[in-house]
């Protein structure tokens, strides 16, 4: 038998609840539709509640002496058949609630009449934009735009919001935190290094390694004057080898690979808080010999932070060489306008297999690394531009 | 008018004639319209319209709809005062649940909003009886411990946007509540607003709450269903707050 909810009713008038005073029938009681069930007391007058159709009282949810507002359930009747017809409700269902009952009745009686135009507004609609963890607020982006705040200054605030976002007031609370514990202002030049990181980032980067063996390096730089370092070994070889195949070294950009006009190669240079990235202009058409003096020269302005503007800035590719921190392998991340870093790791003595010799026989040996961008080359042309930098480092000579 | 509904049959009149004619002829309107508007109990599709969108919709009215009998009073002799025509929006709340204790002395400035409470984490604007449903909703937040910021607009045309915006500013989250459909309606207008000029003001989506697009029903509890009221404005308000 279909189930219908016997509901508070309207009394009145800005009336928004009754107290329920006293129950006319039990539950089990036979009832007509329209007869008074229940007595309820407003702040103005004392009314009953009327059955809503003829049937038998099921059960009553509302409490003595308790207030309901209007619109609650306060009970179930248990509907004759006639009365189910009338409400549309004699075809076997499962037993459902009244509430989805009347939607039943709303549509059906909808089909009865014919197609009808359907209202295009219903209440509070969801937002169309999904939300979740990564979601700004137009309020969040102009307050962190304010403070010169980026989307990685967020990852250390658990959002409160919707799906996990970061709302304004969490955001607040989080930097009123900060200012609880010792704040010392980051250098212009850690600022900048933070900045080129973070726009890097957004891109896949991949790094691969593999060893070279230096002995021949070291024994041809005793022989120089002044003496290259290692680094700038590995800088002439990435640009004989750029030089050979500038492609590796473009940008991507949209759908067009940007391919450099000059191989004018950086250098990382540790200066106090931050890193600067002198550039040789041209490092592919001078031979080692010609680039050492300048290699050196612009070390020391960069140590002095006096770099010159023609020595910064717009190169291909970088170099670091992490080996002086005594690093023997790294994932350096490349400069965001920029495809290409290789990496120079400390060189070590290994034992190395020498099949004339029938022995192992120690060896100087350090790992180079590349990180590129894996949008525009993948792991083979990386490992093959990678190889021909070892191995034209074999033959320093012609460097 | 008898009830806001039949000033339709007068619609020529007030947005042809009355709304035109200064900027036909130099010539001031100042006549008031009386427009006893919005839904009681059982008064059905006929008797319950909002309609003040609507006249708002037209170049050369004014339209007000105090929420008060001290606000309906001053701004009646404001409305008198002036050259304009204007739509006198009053509900009938007004008349059957609200009194005043005194009536103030002197007219009110047309097109100032003013914050009928005070909070900081949800700003609710609205205007006539939907101000009452608003500032119940806001007293059962409170006990929740949200602190929402009800504006009353009082005028809807001039529309007070700088008050609007202000109270945004401090509270990150904007709820829009009218008793008339949301078509097109004053609720939309006042989002359109702030999202043009307090966009980066709003932490939550704006949200507006209207009756349902339905014609006024004639049954209470149809009825009660189809307006907000300060049970549903708390709903929708929680929802936002929470966003």
């Amino acid at each position: 038998m279909p189930q219908i909810s016997i509901i508070m009713p309207q009394l009145g008038e800005s009336i928004a609840e009754a107290a329920i005073i006293n129950f006319l029938v039990k539950p089990g009681d036979q009832v007509e539709g329209g007869q008074d069930l229940i007595e309820v007391e407003t702040n103005k007058a004392t009314m009953t509640v009327t059955a809503p159709c003829g049937g038998r009282v099921e059960s009553f949810s509302a409490v003595l002496n308790e207030s309901y507002a209007v619109g609650d359930v306060l009970g179930k009747i248990e509907a004759t058949k006639e009365e189910a017809a009338r409400f549309g409700l004699d075809i076997p269902a499962p037993a459902k609630s009244c509430d989805t009952d009347s939607e039943v009745i709303s549509k059906k009686s909808r089909n009865a009449t014919g197609s009808r135009v359907e209202p295009t507004i219903r209440g509070l609609p969801v937002p169309a934009n999904a939300t979740g963890a990564s979601y700004m607020s137009p309020r969040l982006k102009a307050r962190m735009h304010e403070l010169g705040l980026s989307a990685a200054d967020l990852a250390g605030i658990a959002g409160s919001g919707a799906a996990g976002r970061v709302t304004v007031e969490d955001f607040e609370k989080f930097m009123a935190n900060l200012e609880q514990q010792k704040l010392t202002k980051a250098s212009s030049m850690r600022v900048a290094v933070a900045d080129a990181m973070r726009r890097s980032w957004t891109r896949p980067i991949a790094t691969v390694g593999l060893p070279v063996q230096l002995d021949s390096v070291l024994a041809h730089r005793k022989t120089c004057e002044p003496k290259p370092g290692p680094a700038l070994y590995a800088l002439r070889a990435l640009a004989v080898a750029l030089a050979e195949n500038s492609a590796v070294a473009g940008r991507l950009v949209g759908t067009n690979i940007v391919h450099p006009n000059a191989i004018d190669v950086g250098f990382a240079v540790e200066a106090e808080d931050g890193v600067l990235v002198p550039v040789l202009r041209g490092a592919d058409k001078k031979p080692l010999k010609e680039l050492t003096a300048r290699y050196n020269e612009l070390v020391e302005l960069a140590r002095q932070r006096k770099l010159p503007a023609d020595a910064t800035g717009g190169s291909v590719a970088t170099v670091t060489n992490f080996g002086t921190f005594g690093l023997i392998w790294a994932t350096p991340i490349p400069l965001p306008e920029q495809t290409l870093v290789l990496g120079l790791g400390a060189g070590r003595k290994m034992p190395h297999w020498d099949e004339a010799k029938g022995q192992f026989v120690p060896v100087m040996e350090a790992y180079l690394t590349l990180s590129f961008d894996h949008r525009v080359l993948d792991g083979g042309a990386a490992g093959r531009l990678l190889s021909r930098i070892g191995d034209l480092m074999k033959q320093p000579e012609k460097l | 008018m008898q009830f806001a509904d039949f000033s339709t049959v007068a619609f020529n009149q007030i947005v042809n004639q009355a709304s035109t004619l200064f900027w036909r002829t130099n010539v001031p309107c100042p006549i008031t319209v009386r427009l006893p508007f919005g839904g009681t109990s059982g008064s059905g599709p006929f008797h319950s319209q909002c309609l003040e969108a609507i006249y708002a919709h037209y170049p050369g009215l004014v339209v007000l709809t105090p929420a008060t009998v001290e606000d309906a009073y001053s701004m009646l002799l404001s409305a008198v005062a002036i050259n304009d025509p204007v739509i006198f929006c009053e509900h009938k709340f007004l008349y059957y649940h609200l009194k005043a204790e005194k009536l103030p002395s002197e007219a009110l400035p047309i097109g100032k909003a003013r914050i009928a409470r005070e909070g900081r984490d949800l700003t609710i604007v609205t205007y006539s009886a939907m101000v009452h449903e608003a500032l119940a909703a806001a007293d059962e937040l409170a006990t929740e411990g949200w602190q929402v910021e009800v504006v009353d607009l009082r005028s809807i045309k001039p529309l007070d946007t700088d008050t609007v915006v202000a109270s945004v500013a401090r509270t990150g989250r904007l709820l829009c509540v009218g008793e008339a459909w949301p078509w097109g309606g004053v609720t939309a207008e006042v989002i359109a607003r702030v999202t043009a000029e307090g966009y980066g003001l709003l932490d939550a989506p704006p949200q507006r709450l209207n009756a349902k697009d339905t014609p006024v029903p004639y049954h209470p509890n149809l009825w009660a269903a189809h307006r907000p009221t300060a049970r549903s404005v708390a709903a929708a308000a929680r929802k936002l707050i929470r966003y």
